[in-house]
């Protein structure tokens, strides 16, 4: 490699790197970008098949947006109106369920007393009450922010998917002709195949989600529980995180089961149907559809989902599994390529 | 597949056809043209002029570009070397390059020069069509060139949105594989004749 191939590299080296820096520093961007560049994946087969021996790209793309954007403002509509409404019941509740738990508790020191003799000068409702007020008080604080953010990737996310659709292929052909001899073609391929991979497990989580909460809320709806179709969506939706996510999906069920007055509501019933859906969802959907996609050993998984929460929250739980099975793909070729050249 | 069979085609349906300017369509008929002053060679001219693609029509050779990546390598650059891994099939569009076997790895010589290749030959079918492939050879540019490369996800996105096309280009690398395994079967014989008559004699 001569003087001008390696300065060639090493500045498409620090373009690179430069561009990783920028999306770590600026989430306020990178996040939006990686929504719409999800929701891009996701919506490209069927696109494709629309566009493709056309030339009225524009239009198609621009009704797709319009119906894009109708889709994802009404139920933020409604779920904010809801919010609203179940903060309200919330805070009415709350002074009743503190009393209730103070007098349990009070219930359960006496009983300590009276076997052991023992007094117990603890006080955790009171103390789990106050942390839950300043919380909530923070909550509250930032609850501007938090609209503001998602009026901004209201906006965000439809101009950046625009783009996308119109310009990606444009943009990737510039991006590729940036490429260094070098490493051309073997870059390309690598990055060709974690779009593949990237979009194929995302199309994958959404129908696996989608299937376990649809299960949720059927099972839900048959035995009488309430709430079936919020449960079944938040069932579906932390479905999205592997070995985590199930149990997640139960917790807002078990509140609901324990809190309910209502003798109908069953704990048991409830639990089966979580089970029972869970398993469909390991024995059947997940192999046909997801596990040859990302093909990770389960610790693996566990550790990544760690990582990437650490990293971006939950988009960052959700991407980074097609992250690792993409780098596993690139040492696997480095390895391949170390190994025929020693 | 022509480009005017298309348009008479949907007349002949009654469909519309459209009504706006293409551009693109334009700018690549113009360069076509065989009356074009231009003084560079363009890329449908370079294709008509490919023996193994005479099959593909003017329209098909359009698209077929447009699955292409324009590559332009310095006197003396490593294309790839013996032993690396395989994605892509390329023309040489300008310039030439040099073909060495039996690379060194540990001292990086190129090895023994088997050939050159010139203006309009290609080389690399296999790494497009086999799963795994490494490099039989490595490949050198011999002076300043300009290689029109289509790789494994150019081929797949060519199969998915011109699925005919994609299966022209197919039949077509397929035969020159044919064709080349053919030289390969000829050579072997004509190599174990005098071996044999090798020895006969001793």
């Amino acid at each position: 490699m001569n003087r001008n191939q390696k300065i060639k590299l090493y500045l498409f080296m620090f373009l690179f790197m430069a561009t990783i820096v920028f999306a770590i520093l600026f989430p306020r961007l990178t996040l939006p970008f990686g929504f719409s560049y999800i929701l891009y994946l996701m919506c490209k087969p069927f696109t494709l098949k629309l566009t493709t021996g056309t030339r009225k790209q524009r239009f198609i793309y621009f009704i797709l947006m319009m119906v894009g954007i109708g889709f994802l403002s009404l139920p933020l509509i409604a779920t904010l109106y809801n919010v609203d409404t179940d903060f309200s019941k919330l805070s009415n509740q709350l002074p009743e369920v503190q009393k209730m738990l103070s007098d349990k508790f009070f219930a359960f020191k006496v009983q300590i007393f009276e076997k052991y003799g023992f007094r117990l000068n603890l006080d955790p409702v009171t103390f789990i009450m106050e942390k839950l007020e300043s919380q909530g008080a923070i909550f509250l604080s930032q609850f501007p922010d938090f609209v503001s953010t998602i009026f901004e990737w209201l906006l965000l996310v439809p101009l950046f998917l625009y783009f996308l659709f119109m310009e990606s292929q444009r943009f990737s052909r510039r991006f590729l002709e940036a490429i260094p001899n070098s490493i051309f073609e073997k870059s390309y391929v690598l990055f060709s195949q974690f779009n593949t991979k990237f979009g194929e497990y995302i199309i994958a989580k959404f129908i696996e989600a989608t299937i376990l909460g649809s299960l949720v809320t059927l099972g839900l709806l048959l035995i009488g529980f309430p709430y079936p179709f919020i449960l079944g969506f938040v069932a579906g939706v932390t479905n999205i995180l592997p070995y985590i996510g199930p149990f997640l999906g139960l917790i807002p069920a078990v509140l609901v089961a324990l809190m309910s007055k209502d003798p109908n509501v069953s704990m048991i019933s409830m639990l089966v149907i979580y089970s029972l859906a869970n398993l469909i969802d390991m024995l059947l959907v997940f192999p046909l559809l997801v596990s040859k996609i990302v093909n990770l050993h389960p610790i693996v998984v566990v550790v990544s989902i760690i990582i990437g929460s650490q990293l971006g929250g939950i988009v960052g739980m959700i991407v980074i599994i097609p992250f690792i099975a993409f780098f596993k793909l690139l040492f696997k070729e480095i390895y391949k390529d170390l190994s025929v050249n020693l | 597949m022509s480009y005017e069979k298309d348009m008479m085609d949907k007349l002949g349906r009654g469909e519309s056809t459209e009504d706006r300017l293409d551009i693109p369509i334009l700018k690549y008929m113009w360069d076509a043209s065989p009356l074009s002053f231009l003084a560079k060679e363009s890329y449908h001219e370079f294709f008509k002029k490919i023996t193994f693609l005479n099959s593909f029509s003017d329209n098909e050779v359009r698209l077929f570009t447009k699955f292409l990546h324009r590559r332009e390598f310095m006197p003396n650059e490593t294309i790839f070397k013996q032993g690396d891994s395989g994605y892509g099939f390329y023309f040489i569009f300008s310039g030439a390059v040099n073909i060495y076997a039996n690379y060194n790895t540990q001292s990086d010589e190129l090895g023994d020069l088997v050939i050159r290749l010139e203006k309009r030959q290609y080389f690399g079918e296999m790494g497009l069509l086999e799963e795994f492939n490494r490099r039989s050879a490595t490949i050198v540019a011999a002076e300043s060139t300009i290689l029109l490369g289509i790789f494994k996800p150019d081929l797949d996105r060519m199969l998915e949105t011109q699925p005919v096309l994609g299966a022209k280009f197919l039949r077509e690398t397929a035969l020159i594989m044919a064709n080349r395994m053919g030289q390969l079967t000829r050579e072997i014989v004509g190599l174990k004749k005098k071996v044999r008559e090798l020895e006969q004699r001793v």
